[in-house]
């Protein structure tokens, strides 16, 4: 599949807003502390399929004298990617043993239909009323 | 051709150009700070942190504003699939030596067998800048090549990464081995379908029918080589089918094909795939 972005070519189909929805996990950073000693919901996430729980270091760590040599020694957080794979599971959740992360599922969506032609209300129904196959009465 | 190779390729592909080695091309423009990034202590940072911003950018999978933004994040860092015969290339183009480090994305997600990411340059700027990667290997060109040749039979796909693009050119920097399901620019690229994360290869892969009937039959080994779900199989027929445009002319079937039966072509030489990149 093939996205092409042309913002000039701006086409009809765009000028409704469908806002895709996904889970969102909280991480609780102060409550998590240095995530790299624990990584419990990483390797949960990991087991059950989706993978979209990562951790990575907080900012960059010294370079010089005072430059960590383990990676235990940089202070690591919790962080989401892809999270359209999440299907809400919540063994992340489940796995934390300091309840730092919280998981918020998105409104329930209604499947959403869009009608083509203007004169056409319901599927066969138009809007003056006559229809496009015969009824059986 | 996309516009790479038609602006830097000099008559080739970009990553094969040799005026894209140059020393100082490293070192100048907008090449230094991205080069520096990738080498030196941000470079974790900056690999997972863009993708953390790109997902919550993206609000809309479906809108293609949303996936513009995304997009234009990932113009300045971006990657191509390559076959084995043009990582080896890769390889000879440049000096050496290469530095065999963690790979962000599988480190990062929990992943092991993480020492996948290799180091076209600045080897001595990640060694210094970085003394907690224990583990990393430097790597004369000979043992580079051996291990893109072991990548190949294990099923990691190659993938070469580029720096900035500036005017006076394309400097790649870091050989990628990963998967599908791992990488995280690939998943970018099959998820949200930002093409600049992952761009496909120059090829395409074509099956030999009359050989692949004699072949396998039953149990095709190419099968699960394939990262981006372009192979079927035909129970019927007993043969393999390539869906070209879901290919990435990685050639990692093709080296899994005990007969021969499967060969990349160049993927100009499909009218529909000029322009899929």
């Amino acid at each position: 599949m093939t996205w092409k972005v042309n913002l000039d070519e701006r086409s009809d189909e765009m000028e409704y807003t469908h806002i895709t929805p996904r889970p969102v996990l909280h991480v609780d950073e102060e409550a998590c502390g240095n995530a790299i000693l624990c990584l419990k919901c990483v390797k949960a996430c990991l087991e059950a399929g989706p993978n979209c729980i990562g951790f990575i270091n907080t900012e960059p760590p010294p370079v010089g004298e005072n430059a960590p040599q383990r990676l235990e020694d940089i202070p690591h957080r919790i962080f989401t990617s892809v999270m359209v794979n999440c299907n809400g599971c919540g063994k992340c959740v489940e796995a934390c043993p300091k309840g730092a992360l919280t998981l918020e599922m998105p409104e329930p969506q209604l499947p959403t239909v869009r009608v083509q032609r203007s004169d056409i209300i319901f599927c066969a129904t138009l809007r003056d009323g006559t229809r496009t196959f015969p009824r059986d009465d | 051709m996309c516009r790479y190779c038609v602006e830097y390729g000099g008559g080739t592909k970009w990553y094969l150009n040799p005026d894209n080695y140059r020393d100082e091309l490293y070192g100048s423009g907008a090449h230094k700070a991205t080069v520096k990034m990738l080498t030196g202590v941000q470079k974790n940072s900056f690999e997972v942190g863009a993708m953390t911003i790109a997902d919550e950018s993206c609000p809309d999978v479906y809108s293609s504003d949303s996936l513009s933004v995304a997009l234009e994040q990932m113009i300045g860092h971006g990657g191509q699939v390559v076959p084995l015969e043009d990582a080896l290339k890769i390889i000879d183009l440049c000096k050496g030596p290469f530095l065999l480090m963690h790979c962000a994305c599988r480190r990062y997600f929990g992943k092991t067998d993480s020492l996948r990411c290799l180091y076209l340059w600045g080897v001595e700027t990640a060694l210094k800048e970085r003394p907690w990667e224990k583990d990393s290997k430097v790597l004369s060109k000979e043992e580079a090549k051996e291990f893109e040749i072991e990548c190949d039979k294990k099923g990691f796909l190659h993938s070469v990464w580029h720096a900035a693009v500036d005017s006076d050119g394309i400097p790649p920097v870091v050989m990628c081995h990963c998967t599908a399901t791992d990488c995280i620019p690939t998943k970018f690229r099959l998820s949200y379908g930002v093409v600049n994360a992952q761009r496909k290869g120059e090829y395409v892969a074509e099956v030999d029918l009359a050989k692949c009937k004699e072949g396998c039959k039953e149990y095709p080994v190419c099968m699960h080589r394939c990262q981006f779900g372009a192979m079927r199989y035909s129970p019927v027929d007993r043969v393999m089918y390539i869906d070209p445009q879901a290919c990435f002319g990685c050639g990692l079937c093709r080296s899994a094909c005990p007969y021969g039966a499967i060969k990349l072509v160049d993927r100009s030489s499909y009218p529909s795939l000029v322009d899929n990149w």
